[in-house]
């Protein structure tokens, strides 16, 4: 709980001097005068060229599908590795690495599923 | 007076309720996704409050950390300016709206006040970090042996996800994302 | 956080000298970094403001902060100047929940004509149990910096950079997570201190029933878990975004990803939340496979005894026995950080396909590979 409550104070203190040295920044320059070259979006340099919708590829979502996934596979082994070596030393060292195994044989289909498939081909 | 677990409770319980208002309240998709992240991380400060440290550690990774950046990538992907007129309006949408709104209030009021009557037997253990560590194994020990069987069913379901969200993508003729 | 104001004191000053320690690591780091870079390349780099050049972000520092504030046009404020800020948060909070040193433990002493009851101190922001999933949960919301800068920018193309860059980052946060896996299955436990406390003494490891010390070596996690070592070490590079893997900010590419539109100040925050990284990095590395701040041959009670030879007073001795510890942690800190560096400089930047690549179909086989070898190889040695 005191870990907690220093956990919060440490955000604050964080947040806050990081949101001062912004604030100090932004009083500390020449005033902004806003000519139209500065105010729009950076692009090599030329006048902008962005007037259409481009078409934004569907991998980014897939990439964040697939990482949740295979995120909550590694999430379920923590506990397991942490209890390793106690479930060992009770005999039944056997049964949880049986048990995990099978788990992890789901995550390698996944996993070998995913890479044929070409899903996450960035080309 | 106030003890630190109480005073942390409120704090985080009332950060995750205003963020969660502010979800639905919010105009912009974008930041009503964002209020979703902070009352992600408000859930995991109150399982902490809850002696549920591995649970709270879980919860930032995979909600806050993994399941909030899918929506947020994706409500970046599209541009939504055009589809912001998110509430009906009318009469009987109206009157549902609110007929739904009491009935979970009165839902949640009646929780709330059964709380008061109930007795605390909740005492929070002096949160040492071996304590943490104990939960945790707990957890482990129960997770894999008494409800192993739900442990793999769990893999063969993200099994099938993993295989949906793919079969799904390639489906010609989608949004417009192109593949 | 502490019984009485005082300890409440100590403890808040702690937490400002650990993020003001990481503030201040940062010109350090660049400073380094553009005279390692320099000599690397056969050239001097900075010599001229202050010696050896060392003045030079100090200067760089002033300079950025009387640049012009512009905003871009169709950029949205509060994420536009909640970026930098978010930025910082995660590698704090992480680098503050790693054990420095050994906890300092003062006596009774008296100050101001009261006495202040005996204290101990941890080296680390706040301990927790749960300390490597904490820190792998609060590097998870490092993504959301990338994307606050990209969607703030108003930008195309801050945005495009932005994506790539969260989808990169996520992606190794695979392959970190996993090939950490195969060292807590040697501890046996999250928690900080009782991983680095294992890793003291001589290497010691039990063959076929039989328990094995070689003394010439120490207890340390890389004999263990080599291989999880040398894929989590490449993985956090991915992390930090740093060359090779430094795609999303590759000038040339997309212009400069996503803080193309960034200026001044901001900018700096970015970088400080960058090397912010690195440290947390560094620091997981030592922790977990370089023996933390232990050192063969070094050992409290010795430590102990050498300072009491040289000041007088149980708390001025314990101070220096806790700093003694500190400093080994913090060269092997700085060891990994010139790795970091070295790297930086010497390998070519990787393409955003093959970037991918590596992280879903070598990295992520090869960190699963290691936690099934781990298993096995712990299951046979303990029959």
């Amino acid at each position: 709980m005191s870990a907690l409550l220093a956990i919060l104070t440490f955000a604050l203190i964080v947040t806050a001097i990081g949101a001062g040295l912004v604030w100090l920044s932004s009083i500390a320059g020449p005033k902004v005068r806003k000519t139209s070259a500065k105010v729009m979006p950076y692009e090599c340099g030329l006048p902008g060229q962005e007037a259409k919708d481009t078409k934004i590829s569907i991998k980014f979502y897939l990439t964040a599908i697939l990482f949740i996934i295979f995120d909550i596979e590694i999430i379920f082994m923590y506990p397991w590795a942490v209890t390793y070596f106690d479930f060992m030393k009770e005999g039944l060292g056997g049964y949880i690495l049986g048990a995990m195994g099978v788990f992890i044989l789901l995550f390698v289909v996944g996993l070998i599923w995913e890479v044929k498939s070409k899903a996450l081909d960035w080309n | 007076m106030l003890t630190v677990n109480d005073f942390l409770f409120y704090l985080l319980a009332a950060v995750t309720f205003l963020s969660g208002a502010g979800v639905i309240l919010a105009r912009n998709p974008i930041h009503c996704a964002f209020m979703l992240v902070v009352s992600m991380i408000g859930i995991a400060g109150i399982f902490v409050t809850l002696d549920a440290y591995f649970i709270a550690a879980v919860q930032m990774i995979v909600y806050a950390g993994a399941v909030m950046v899918l929506f947020v990538m994706v409500l970046m992907l599209f541009d939504l300016k055009h589809e912001l007129k998110a509430f009906s309006k009318g009469a009987i949408s109206g009157v549902l709206k609110l007929l739904s709104t009491g009935v979970l209030l009165g839902m949640l009021l009646a929780y709330i006040g059964y709380t008061f009557s109930v007795d605390p037997s909740f005492k929070p253990v002096p949160a040492d970090p071996q304590h943490a560590m104990e939960t945790t194994k707990e957890i482990s020990s129960l997770l894999f042996t008494r409800y192993v069987f739900g442990f793999e069913v769990i893999g063969v379901l993200l099994l099938v996800i993993a295989i949906g969200a793919v079969t799904l993508s390639r489906i010609s003729g989608g949004t417009h994302a192109d593949s | 956080m502490g019984q009485d104001a005082f300890e409440i004191t100590i403890n808040v000053l702690k937490m400002l000298v650990i993020f003001l320690g990481i503030v201040q690591a940062v010109p350090l780091l660049v400073w380094l970094e553009r005279r390692g870079s320099a000599f690397i390349q056969n050239r001097l780099g900075p010599n001229r403001v202050g010696p050896l050049g060392l003045l030079q972000l100090l200067a760089d520092a002033v300079k950025f902060l009387t640049k012009e504030n512009f905003v871009p046009e169709k950029g949205e404020w509060f994420f536009y100047y909640g970026a930098p800020v978010m930025a910082l948060i995660p590698a704090s909070l992480a680098f503050a929940s790693i054990p420095l040193s050994i906890p300092i433990a003062i006596e009774p002493f008296e100050m101001f004509g009261r006495t202040f009851g005996p204290y101990t101190f941890i080296m680390q922001g706040y301990d927790l149990g749960i300390g490597i999933v904490f820190v792998l949960g609060i590097s998870s919301l490092g993504a959301y910096a990338l994307l606050m800068a990209g969607w703030g920018s108003g930008s195309k193309y801050s945005l495009l950079g932005a994506l790539r860059a969260s989808a990169q980052v996520i992606s190794y946060e695979l392959a970190l997570s996993l090939s950490l896996v195969g060292i807590l299955m040697v501890y046996g436990t999250f928690y900080f201190t009782d991983i680095v406390q294992a890793q003291a003494g001589p290497l010691t490891f039990n063959f076929l029933g039989k328990s094995v010390v070689i003394p010439w070596l120490p207890n340390w996690g890389i004999f263990f878990q080599p291989l999880g070592a040398l894929i989590f070490f490449s993985a956090t590079f991915a992390e930090t975004n740093r060359l090779p893997f430094d795609l999303p900010e590759a000038e040339g590419e997309l212009v400069a990803g996503y803080h193309t539109e960034y200026g001044g100040f901001k900018f700096n925050l970015f970088f400080i939340g960058e090397y912010g990284h690195m440290l947390v990095a560094s620091a997981l590395m030592a922790t977990f496979f370089f023996g933390g701040y232990h050192f063969p041959g070094l050992t409290p009670e010795g430590v102990s005894a050498f300072w009491s030879g040289v000041v007088s007073g149980a708390n001025a001795n314990n101070i220096l026995t806790s700093l003694t510890f500190l400093l080994v942690l913090l060269a092997k800190i700085a060891f990994f950080l010139w790795v970091f560096i070295w790297v930086r400089w010497t390998l070519p930047r990787f393409r955003y396909d093959h970037l991918m690549d590596l992280g879903w179909k070598t990295m992520l086989p090869w960190a699963l590979f290691n936690t099934v070898l781990t298993a096995v190889v712990m299951f046979i040695s303990h029959q």
